[in-house]
């Protein structure tokens, strides 16, 4: 028996987050329900679910957006908690309200926690005034009028933000101040039609830095703990592709220093639940860069070094119950990597991808972890964000676990669907990744890994191709006995 | 036969013929032989490609097989020259069988008048010591034969125009 307040979790999302939140709930001996729409209706998060309640909306994604019908569908369910994975409304504070107000359990942070973290302007200036580093930074809201001259002032090379943004949306490079206006109008526009809200602030670009985050965990009871860090410096624009932890080459004093800021934010703002502090790492020194208040992405590579399962962490904290680890329980132990297998075509520009899935072979075998929505016969279409599957390597050192990732993407097999499974095994084979010299634009200082080979030998594929094509070996076999005997040539 | 394949937006030529009990496959600058590829149920197979075997996993959707080899993914989308031939030259009521290649009539294979079906062998060709058979891109019925046996003609060159079957 799991003895929890509620025996129905429903989960407001799709795809893989939602299968591996089921696992962790069967675990538990907890009833899964989950939302989805028609398009959706015959994949494996829906077939594994214990109940399943169709929502609609005038998109897909719009669907999973609506709050009212999640609502509904919960109560539905009897669902008396509610996931919601990431991405779409897991981070939206009326949201998880509006949870808690119909009388369910909310598996996330406090509406409160939601709010200061999510909006980048004010977790940045709350983080600040806790005296955490920051990057320098000139925000509009100060004083608009001034805005243009004292980001101006800061020196090139600069970077426009939204307050509010994800994936990358509305970020804009700027190495000549001449321009600065031009980027800020439209950061703003593409801000304010990705997100609704056109707020922006200029921050000091560090060049090249490395992406460091921290995984903490806080409960009702005042505990938090970090259970290390993870690096995602692989990155297309600003997009994680490769995720590791913990992060390669850092002294134990400087990683020391780094959980410890993460564990001081995430007591500041009274956090509970799972959340990651995300900072930049350049020369030598760490800024503060934003704290997600959610499930991460990545998140499994430190359920493969720590043993913790996260999900189960949040569980427990939504159920009012204390953290089940103390700092000191959380030991390390190797290395993880995690690869992104997108629907897309990097060669092509990371151009997106469809397709529907004719064959799925995952590689296996101990350290190897897979996380993944798919089934065979699933259609892959543009409605939602390319993710298809997460391929998670845990050996004891980095080396062995880039080896071993490597091997992993090479032993994967899906046919159907253009996917990005070549260009992943190409980074984890790189020699500057393998050296660990890697920073957030690793992958566009080497646009050789993203383009392949364009002069790779297809003679292998073709020959298979061509006797795997009826009109093609029909033709050849409509050659006469005789010109077969004589090789086809007639003298 | 000239056959094409589009890989990754690029167009490659390739010719297969028999060779002894295997084939050899010309690429637009090699001569590739011996290659065979031998199925082991449920999309694996092995390609033997000059000598070397290859395990290879595929999926064939339509005009497209995704392939499988040594870590590496490509899909294959088969241009059918008569399909594309007569797709672009096609007139209102007719459709034509062109030459995919220059060459001679060796055979005809249909009179005019008759109905033929997709795929019906029209003519057997020769072109670069390699025969090659000519087959109607649709349904129809034979309007006119362009060539006679032992006549040569050019690529391009319209072999066969059929009309659309009446109902």
């Amino acid at each position: 028996m799991h003895e929890l307040p509620f025996d129905t979790v429903l989960i407001a999302n799709r795809g893989e987050i939602a299968v591996r939140i089921i696992k962790t709930l069967r675990k538990l001996g907890l009833r899964s329900a989950i939302v989805h729409h028609d398009i959706d209706a015959r994949t494996l998060a829906v077939s594994m679910a214990d109940a399943a309640i169709a929502i609609d909306g005038p998109t897909p994604i719009a669907a999973y957006l609506d709050i009212p019908q999640i609502i509904a569908a919960a109560r539905q369910a009897s669902a008396g908690a509610l996931h919601p994975g990431y991405g779409f409304l897991s981070e939206n504070a009326k949201f998880a309200r509006a949870v808690t107000s119909a009388g369910i359990t909310f598996i996330g942070p406090s509406p409160e926690n939601i709010e200061l973290m999510g909006d980048k302007i004010r977790a940045r200036n709350f983080v600040q005034q806790h005296g955490f580093p920051v990057v320098p930074c000139a925000i509009e809201e100060d004083d608009p009028t001034t805005f243009v001259r004292r980001a101006r002032a800061m020196g090139s090379p600069l970077l426009v933000k939204p307050s509010v943004s994800g994936g990358g949306k509305g970020m804009q490079i700027v190495r000549d101040v001449g321009v600065l206006e031009d980027a800020i109008a439209q950061a703003r526009s593409e801000a304010q039609r990705y997100f609704g809200d056109g707020r922006l602030y200029v921050e000091r670009h560090i060049e090249n830095p490395r992406h460091i985050e921290v995984q903490v965990l806080g409960d009702a009871f005042g505990n938090v703990a970090h259970l290390f860090e993870r690096e995602c410096s692989i990155q297309r624009r600003f997009q994680k592709v490769i995720e590791e932890a913990p992060a390669s080459g850092l002294s134990s004093e400087l990683r020391q220093r780094i959980c410890d800021t993460a564990v001081g934010i995430a007591r500041a703002a009274n956090y509970h639940s799972a959340g990651t502090v995300e900072f930049l790492l350049g020369g030598g020194e760490f800024h503060f860069l934003e704290m997600n208040t959610r499930l991460q992405v990545e998140h499994p590579v430190t359920e493969m070094i720590t043993g913790v399962d996260l999900v189960a962490e949040q569980i427990h904290i939504a159920a009012g119950r204390p953290l089940g680890l103390a700092q000191s329980d959380v030991v390390p132990s190797g290395h993880a990597i995690e690869a992104r297998l997108c629907a897309e075509a990097p060669e092509r520009g990371y151009a997106p991808t469809t397709g529907k899935v004719l064959v799925l072979d995952y590689p296996g075998g101990e350290g190897i972890r897979i996380d993944s929505g798919l089934s065979r016969g699933q259609k892959i279409t543009t409605a939602f964000d390319p993710l298809l599957a997460k391929i998670i390597v845990h050996a004891p050192s980095r080396i062995e676990t880039a080896q071993k990732a490597h091997r992993a993407m090479r032993d994967l097999v899906l046919l159907g669907c253009t996917t990005n499974a070549s260009f992943l095994a190409r980074i984890l084979a790189d020699d500057g990744f393998l050296h660990g010299q890697i920073h957030t634009g690793y992958l566009e200082e080497h646009p050789h890994i993203a383009a392949g080979d364009p002069r790779a030998d297809l003679s292998a594929f073709l020959a298979a191709g061509a006797l795997l094509t009826g009109p093609v070996r029909e033709s050849a076999d409509a050659v006469s006995e005789l010109h077969a005997a004589l090789g086809s040539w007639r003298n | 036969m000239n056959h094409c394949f589009e890989v990754d937006g690029v167009e490659y030529q390739l010719w297969l013929s028999r060779c002894r009990e295997d084939y050899r496959l010309c690429l637009h600058d090699r001569v590739i032989a011996p290659v065979a590829f031998s199925h082991r149920g449920d999309g694996c197979g092995v390609v033997i490609i000059a000598g070397e075997s290859q395990p290879v996993r595929f999926a064939i959707d339509g005009d497209t097989v995704h392939v499988h080899i040594n870590g590496e993914t490509r899909s294959l989308h088969y241009r059918d020259p008569l399909r594309t031939l007569a797709r672009s030259k096609q007139e209102t009521s007719q459709a034509v069988a062109r030459a995919p290649m220059p060459g001679v009539v060796i055979v005809t294979r249909v009179s005019p008048g008759q109905a033929v079906s997709v795929g019906t062998p029209l003519m057997t060709i020769e072109s670069m010591k390699l025969e090659t058979i000519i087959r109607s891109p649709q349904d129809g019925i034979v309007d006119r034969i362009h060539f006679k046996q032992g006549e040569s003609f050019e690529q391009d060159a319209v072999l066969v125009t059929l009309l659309e079957e009446r109902t």
